[in-house]
């Protein structure tokens, strides 16, 4: 059995419908209508000891509330979850002692006082002995740079400083698994790679495993050997980044300029031509045609003056994904 | 227990961050008390007694209500805004945490500043029984901490049902003002002075009468059955109800969510 087993989840909410206008309020005031969405059907997947998986979506696919059923925070309409041998649901204290959560969006700092006053706080919540406490958070501090940091009261920190401090509290208590919303957003390069290298080195050194949430795709190439990609609520592809690449990412789009006109070509391994202002863009399929023969193939027809041709990017690649999935 | 005093330590420093604010709050805060009192003063000067009440036994009632209420406003806050909790999205944050939601919930906020009420409160408490003479035996003392322990008793629960109406929606919730501001307010008089209908509301809706009204009777002398002694402790039943609704709140929170 694996570290985490979901089967078969559901969740469906009840929104309350409500249509713009003076007289749809009116209406509404009376006689609600209401209407149920799916946010999550029929999930399954297992995650073992160690693994960073990268859950990834766009918004409204069901994520969060993924990631709320996981952490305990909501209970599914039917199927089952079981984490290190528990329902989140059920032994909510038990369970949750041993789970950090960021929402990236939430802030779990108290606002006006220091980092250091929270952590010590969270100290007494999760039951913790100092001698332990002193170890991680100190081993916490030096893996995240933060040693000024938590001397300032929060609000006066900037996103980065805050979003470090976050994640330290979240891993107080040394949990063994990590879910992380969006723990990237709004942050700096610099930022961002500390946040990543913090990840990958905990997942490396303390073995936690870590389920993360994101819309950027570097976090992902950064982090995660394994994606998994939900849309409308299902699952639509659960593997490695690897092969996701080699199956979509076959594509490339080359910008040719030329002073000549490039008249319609048929020619295998093509998939798309396109006239734009500063050019043509072609759109070729690798599997079947070379980037150079491609070239070769052109240069022979026109004089090119310059190409640009687009590196294989991961966001290209979902946005590809999410078109095929219509989602 | 830890981690509620420790909550409250962290609520001062954050208090004391800004200064200005802080002296100025507890300033007015201190006045704000009075103006109460000199309602029920004002009150008097026009009227000997009020359906017999005399001026010391209605702030005897008044002073007991503002006890309980005060320190409830103080150590309860948490739950007294628990609504901002629900809609900020805050309470999924101490579904994360291995201890107890309601006392996690006390630990979210604190009013301080209120806390020279319940000193207001407890010396216009022993002016009245200076006033109207009473002779303290043991039965009327333990009369008098009983009815002090179940106004705040009263209003803790009323407070927590009302943040259980969060769970359901977070609309309308001026209702909550009727039986916590409204009540307080009713109930700094001696019940009997209503009309029917408010006495029946007050005594088996929202039991204010077994703080203020039966246990002042014996107290002012107007009866001597013993029973009334203990008739303060029927509000520690209305607890039962008020935290089995929180719970229900809680497991209906996490299966409807958001």
């Amino acid at each position: 059995m694996s570290f985490i087993n979901v089967n078969h989840i559901n969740k469906t909410f009840k929104v309350a419908k409500r249509r713009s206008g003076l007289k749809a309020a009116l209406k509404s005031f009376f006689k609600r209508e209401y209407q149920y969405i799916e946010a999550v059907k029929d999930i399954s997947f297992q995650i073992e000891k160690g693994e960073i998986v990268g859950y990834i979506g766009p918004n409204g696919a069901g994520k969060s509330t993924t990631i709320k059923i996981l952490s305990g925070i909501l209970v599914p309409d039917s199927g089952t979850c079981t984490i290190n041998g528990m329902t989140p649901w059920k032994d909510r204290k038990k369970y949750v002692s041993n789970i950090g959560v960021v929402f990236g969006q939430r802030s779990q700092l108290w606002w006006d006082i220091p980092a250091e006053d929270t952590f010590d706080l969270l100290k007494d919540i999760y039951n913790l002995n100092d001698e332990e406490y002193l170890k991680t958070k100190n081993n916490l501090i030096k893996m995240l740079d933060i040693e000024e940091v938590i001397k300032i009261p929060v609000r006066q920190l900037s996103l980065g400083q805050r979003m470090r401090c976050e994640i330290a509290a979240s891993l107080i208590h040394n949990p063994s698994i990590l879910f992380l919303d969006e723990p990237t957003i709004g942050l700096d390069a610099i930022s961002k790679k500390v946040v990543r290298d913090f990840i990958k080195k905990i997942n490396k050194e303390l073995k936690t495993t870590v389920i993360l949430t994101t819309h950027d795709m570097s976090d992902i190439e950064a982090l995660a050997k394994r994606i998994i990609l939900i849309g409308k609520g299902r699952i639509l592809y659960d593997g490695t980044l690897k092969n996701l690449k080699e199956k979509y990412g076959n594509t490339r789009h080359i910008l040719v300029n030329t002073n000549n006109t490039i008249k319609n070509i048929t020619k295998k391994g093509i998939i798309k031509q396109e006239k734009v202002d500063s050019g043509y863009l072609f759109e070729i399929d690798t599997n079947i045609i070379s980037i150079s023969s491609f070239l070769k193939y052109l240069s022979d027809i026109v004089s090119i003056e310059d190409v640009d041709i687009d590196t294989e990017n991961i966001d290209n690649i979902i946005i590809k994904l999410y078109k095929d999935f219509e989602i | 227990m830890t981690i509620y005093i420790e909550s409250m330590k962290m609520y001062l420093k954050s208090l004391l961050e800004y200064k200005k604010s802080f002296i100025m709050s507890f300033i007015s805060q201190f006045f704000v008390f009075f103006t109460y009192y000199f309602m029920i003063i004002a009150l008097f000067d026009k009227f000997d007694n009020i359906k017999g009440y005399t001026k010391y036994e209605v702030l005897l009632c008044f002073s007991i209500i503002q006890f309980g209420y005060s320190l409830i406003e103080i150590f309860g806050r948490g739950i007294d805004q628990f609504d901002k909790l629900i809609i900020r999205g805050e309470f999924d944050r101490l579904l994360l945490r291995p201890k107890n939601i309601l006392l996690q919930v006390l630990c979210t906020d604190f009013d301080l500043i209120k806390i020279p009420r319940i000193l207001q409160s407890i010396i216009i408490l022993i002016i009245s029984l200076v006033k109207l003479q009473t002779n303290l035996d043991i039965y009327k003392i333990t009369t008098l901490v009983l009815m002090l322990l179940s106004s705040a008793i009263l209003f803790l629960s009323i407070f927590i049902l009302m943040a259980s109406y969060c769970f359901i929606t977070v609309q309308g919730l001026e209702v909550r003002n009727l039986f916590t501001d409204g009540g307080k307010h009713m109930a700094q008089y001696p019940i009997s002075i209503f009309n029917k209908t408010f006495i029946f509301i007050f005594t088996f809706i929202i039991p204010y009468a077994f703080v203020n009204y039966y246990p002042l009777l014996y107290i002012i002398g107007k009866t001597t059955n013993k029973l009334y002694i203990i008739s303060p402790l029927i509000t520690f039943l209305y607890l039962i109800p008020a935290l089995l609704s929180f719970k229900w709140g809680i497991k209906k929170y996490t299966s409807v969510g958001s």
